[in-house]
């Protein structure tokens, strides 16, 4: 051990990281239904890395310190449990004999294999018999190594809604008897969709500011990206649809840093300092947008990526091609009905058309009664219409509908400007 | 330089996210890195929960114990290098678990010169 050996060399997160990667691995050893006993397992190990590594030093291989330990602990609670079958139906047979025990619990725990235990969790926590708000809860507290509170800070909202959440979608697994599989053939593709649609919202919910807590809501965007990774690396599941979800989700966190000033104001993407953008995660999305180009297919995500794309494109907001934006709003709403869709479609065309064809559209628009993006959007065309009245009536509207602090005073100073 | 142990009471906290121990763990790290800096860190353990009591005669009666439901469970112990009891007491107030419900036990090494009439 090597005595210099300090905290910083280990990764940032690699408890909360490596806490799913081993849930994922001893819940499939186990089988799910032993979920419970798998997140003991592994807070029993991370206890005792934290007790040992902290009097004396961070060991050369800590992750497999970590997958040491928790092997240990796994085949000592497998030892103790005489009913195999019971526990996994996909290795009990081999952990029956104490002959093929150990060696099949360490084949669990080699770099591919883990890859696929998450894969295969990813693919349980969205299993479409759990509702989405839970589908969300579960992965993050299985597959990210969130506690609930961390999860309720990062939602806004309490420890015990969170509790529920995860409560109800591990009854779920048991009642629906959910195993730790990859779903095959013709299920394939709409379980994909479902893993997709989950990391989609889970990511949105990070990206959206809150106010409150922002480094723990940018780490949701980085667990949607990690897991989306996961996803786009596994030749069963890198669909083309896949990788233009992490492009999208590349361009949106590439103008992570720059959406809020030093006092937590937001920045609109109209005045973003666009050098303070990401370049390397802009590439990387640009480099996945190819790649999800082929073999051909139109997903929302190759659209919401393509209009991502367009404004990691433009040296300035001016430059933006709002033609192309416009018409890829076309197509995704095509794809995708729904009003806030067509509210971004009406917002790209008051600068690919006019303004006046975006009040139109806006007006035509049902069902964002509720929504304060709907009224802002309204208020700032009126804004640019340079008429004032309307323009602080609607951002008035938008003011009592969000809870957002970091909106409200985006548009309290816009309404002084009314 | 006299020799110092720091024996660590407390009781390990149970409901931590992994984030939260990896953060509690680089409290201690630093820790340690700085009392190995100032050349006072002679050496650590840390001690695993559970063990046994042996008591009586001959060791006649062996027990479970100490329980972890204990307040004074021993985690683990520092032998540190400190000029006398105050600079080691001073020294032990880095402790991160301190003001979580933890102490820390300072007691001087003493000093036995073998061969040598007392």
């Amino acid at each position: 051990m090597d005595q210099n050996k300090n905290i910083n060399q280990l990764v940032d997160h690699l408890f909360r990281h490596e806490s799913g990667k081993m849930i994922a691995v001893l819940s499939r050893l186990l089988g799910l239904q032993n979920i419970e006993v798998a997140q003991d397992i592994v807070q029993d190990t991370l206890l005792q890395a934290m007790s040992t590594w902290g009097y004396k030093a961070v060991p050369d291989n800590p992750v497999g310190w970590l997958y040491r330990v928790a092997k240990n602990k796994a085949i000592d609670f497998l030892r103790r449990e005489k009913r195999f079958h019971e526990i996994s139906p996909e290795y009990g047979y081999l952990l029956e004999s104490e002959y093929t025990l150990s060696s099949t619990v360490n084949n669990l725990f080699l770099e591919n294999e883990i890859q696929d235990s998450q894969l295969r969790m990813m693919f349980a926590c969205c299993h479409p018999s759990i509702a989405e708000e839970s589908q969300i809860a579960l992965t993050l507290k299985t597959l990210c190594g969130l506690s609930v509170n961390e999860i309720s800070k990062a939602f806004l909202t309490t420890e015990e809604t969170i509790a529920k959440r995860i409560y109800r979608a591990k009854e779920k697994i048991k009642t629906e008897k959910i195993q730790l599989d990859v779903p095959q053939n013709t299920e394939l593709s709409s379980r994909v969709d479902a893993v997709l649609k989950s990391l989609y919202l889970l990511f949105n919910e990070g990206y959206k500011s809150s106010g409150s807590d922002e480094l723990i809501r940018e780490d949701l965007c980085e667990e949607a990206m990690r897991l989306c990774f996961l996803v786009t690396q596994h030749s069963l599941t890198a669909f083309p649809r896949s990788k233009a979800l992490l492009a999208l989700m590349c361009f949106q966190a590439s103008r992570l840093d720059a959406r809020l000033d030093d006092k937590n104001n937001i920045i609109l993407l109209k005045h973003q300092d666009r050098s303070k953008w990401n370049r390397s995660l802009m590439s990387k999305g640009f480099e996945l947008m190819e790649e999800a180009a082929e073999p051909f297919e139109v997903s929302t995500y190759h659209l919401e990526a393509a209009i991502a794309s367009q404004h990691s494109a433009a040296r300035s907001f001016e430059q933006t091609n709002w033609k192309n934006i416009y018409h890829l709003y076309e197509m995704l709403y095509q794809l995708q009905p729904n009003p806030v869709v067509a509210m971004n479609k009406a917002i790209a065309s008051a600068y690919a058309i006019n303004k006046e064809n975006a009040l139109n559209e806006l007006r035509q628009i049902k069902g964002l009664e509720n929504h304060h993006l709907y009224y802002a959007s309204i208020g700032e065309i009126y804004f640019d219409l340079e008429n004032k009245p309307e323009a602080k009536k609607f951002y008035q509207k938008a003011l009592d509908l969000t809870s957002s602090v970091y909106e409200q005073q985006l548009l309290k100073s816009k309404i002084n400007n009314c | 330089m006299e020799k110092f142990m720091f024996i660590f009471e407390g009781v390990q906290p149970g409901n931590l996210s992994p984030e939260h121990m990896q953060e509690h763990m680089g409290k201690w790290m630093a820790w340690i890195d700085k009392l190995r800096k100032a050349n006072k860190y002679v050496a650590g353990e840390p001690l695993l929960p559970g063990g046994k009591l042996v008591s009586g005669p001959n060791g006649k009666s062996v027990t479970d114990g100490p329980y972890t439901e204990g307040k004074e469970v021993v985690g683990g112990f520092f032998i540190i290098n400190a000029k006398d009891i105050d600079e080691a007491v001073e020294l032990s107030k880095d402790c991160p678990d301190l003001g979580h419900g933890s102490k820390v036990q300072v007691r001087q090494v003493m000093k036995v010169e073998v061969g040598q009439p007392a």
